[in-house]
């Protein structure tokens, strides 16, 4: 029957697929071809350039600290949280480049690792930097509480509590994202109408057996899957949701209120460095939006459209987009050390000191160091001493 | 410590970029409008929305190697694939019983 309705529109008997094609092509699986070239391009090259810079920036943070810090503030247990939470980021990401370009070869524990760590950094770096900006917001707003509220101990338990905080948060994550071929890749069944094959096909298909196409490689993700179709639905929407509302829109929230507050403070005191630490809070604020905002809003798109049918090119440059801001959100992981820790003349300080005494370790000269160890500098400006931030 | 891991780093991520042969999954993102013509199809594959794709789908292969995403909810489709299973079967029946 159906044969003969082809037969009624094509002249010839061939049924070849141009045919049917022309007056309605095939609707073919996406295959994000443009998206592709980009991560070959990304993937690589740009990331390993920020995994270098994040690794090499961070771990001189966390040295400075583990090795120079005797009296530590509670800024800087937030800022050695940060850098620690960054500097994991910056090894997670190779991982995970290397693994989506080599189709998950380091199996499902990576998978699941790798994922899940990717997560916690995501969340522990963006509820820190938040609290960094409470930190700051309760040093100079509500300075008559500030020996109260910003005790060493009292920080620590803030960190625990962000770490943990992000542990739970990613456990969906953790759980859901799974090492296997997709069953629309690894199952094709093939009906060739000769009997071999089609036996062939009995087995793989009834009996669950193994295809005999020796020649394809496995192609396997590490992607999410799930057991039940509600659950489907809904964490593929929860999950992007939570680090779109926890990983960017509520840091940011507390970030613009508190430091709108402190640059109110700052103006309205009568300091000679206030511009410099207005600059520098502005910078921290800038920096953290023109990093994430796009991804998010790209994210925020992607999520909202998720289960509408769309054409692939559109498809295409979404996946682009969602590449290429991922990047530039990625880049904040080296920035932070910038941004946050060498901004800083106590940090910077103390970075000298270690850099001079590796320096003289490496030529193993006993020369009396030209620093004095004490600690020299007392801002007399205190609240560009408590921004941590008074540029030179 | 830093000095010695940043270009280990470098160098795999650079050597992993010239070796890999990628291959990126696909999915079926939108529906065809029309039938297909069953003469052409090779056999089928089920994308499933619990997995990585966000929608279900089945794939027609067809004999000239391309794909066909199709909507699981239409009779026509399902249709095609109890034909394709029905026509694997008797074939089976008839090479299980030969000697």
């Amino acid at each position: 029957m159906f044969c003969l309705c082809l037969r009624q529109r094509n002249k010839n008997m061939d049924f070849s697929e141009s045919e049917f094609g022309d007056y309605d092509p095939l609707v073919e699986p996406c295959s994000y071809q443009n998206n592709h070239r980009l991560e070959q391009v990304v993937g690589p090259y740009v990331h390993s350039i920020i995994c270098i810079l994040g690794f090499i920036g961070n771990s001189l943070v966390i040295v400075t600290y583990a090795f120079y810090k005797n009296s530590k503030s509670m800024t800087d247990v937030y800022l050695l949280n940060v850098a620690i939470a960054d500097l994991l980021f910056a090894a997670v990401l190779p991982l995970i480049v290397y693994n989506e370009l080599t189709s998950w070869s380091m199996g499902p524990v990576a998978c699941k690792l790798l994922r899940g760590s990717y997560s916690v950094n995501l969340y522990s770096g963006m509820l820190l930097l938040a609290c960094i900006s409470g930190d700051r917001y309760i040093a100079i707003v509500q300075a008559r509480h500030s020996l109260r509220l910003r005790s060493l101990p009292y920080s620590r338990v803030i960190c625990a509590v962000v770490w943990i905080f992000a542990i739970l948060l990613s456990v969906p994550t953790f759980y859901f994202y799974n090492w296997y071929e997709p069953s629309h890749i690894s199952n094709t069944p093939m009906f060739d109408g000769e009997g071999t094959n089609l036996t062939n096909f009995w087995d793989i298909f009834m009996l669950g057996g193994q295809e005999n196409q020796t020649s394809r490689t496995p192609q396997y993700v590490c992607e999410f899957r799930f057991e039940s179709n509600s659950t489907a639905w809904s964490a593929k929407v929860a999950i992007p949701s939570t680090q779109l509302a926890v990983g960017f829109f509520l840091p940011l929230l507390i970030m613009i209120s508190c430091y709108t507050a402190v640059i109110i403070t700052l103006l309205r005191a009568r300091n000679f460095q206030r511009h410099k630490a207005v600059r520098v809070v502005l910078a921290v604020v800038l920096v953290f939006i023109a990093c994430h905002l796009p991804y998010n809003i790209t994210l925020l798109y992607d999520t909202v459209n998720m289960f509408q049918q769309g054409e692939c090119e559109v498809l295409d440059n979404l996946q682009v987009a969602k590449t290429a801001t991922q990047t530039i959100a990625y880049l904040h992981c080296c920035l932070n050390p910038v941004l946050y820790a060498f901004i800083g003349v106590k940090f910077r300080n103390h970075f000298r000191r270690i850099m001079q005494d590796l320096w003289c370790l490496g030529k193993r000269c006993i020369a009396p160091r030209h620093m004095s160890t004490h600690r020299s500098v007392t801002d007399p400006a205190r609240t560009a001493r408590l921004v941590h931030s008074s540029p030179p | 410590m830093v000095s010695i891991r940043a270009p280990v780093i470098a160098i795999t991520l650079l050597t992993v970029c010239l070796l890999a042969t990628h291959t990126s999954a696909e999915c079926c993102r939108k529906y065809m409008k029309s039938k297909i013509p069953f003469p052409v199809i090779r056999g089928y594959s089920v994308q499933d929305h619990r997995e990585m794709c966000p929608i279900n789908a089945i794939i027609f292969h067809t004999k000239r190697g391309r794909k066909a995403c199709t909507d699981p909810a239409l009779n026509w489709v399902m249709d095609y694939v109890n034909r394709l299973g029905k026509e694997a079967q008797i074939v089976h029946m008839r090479t299980a019983k030969a000697p």
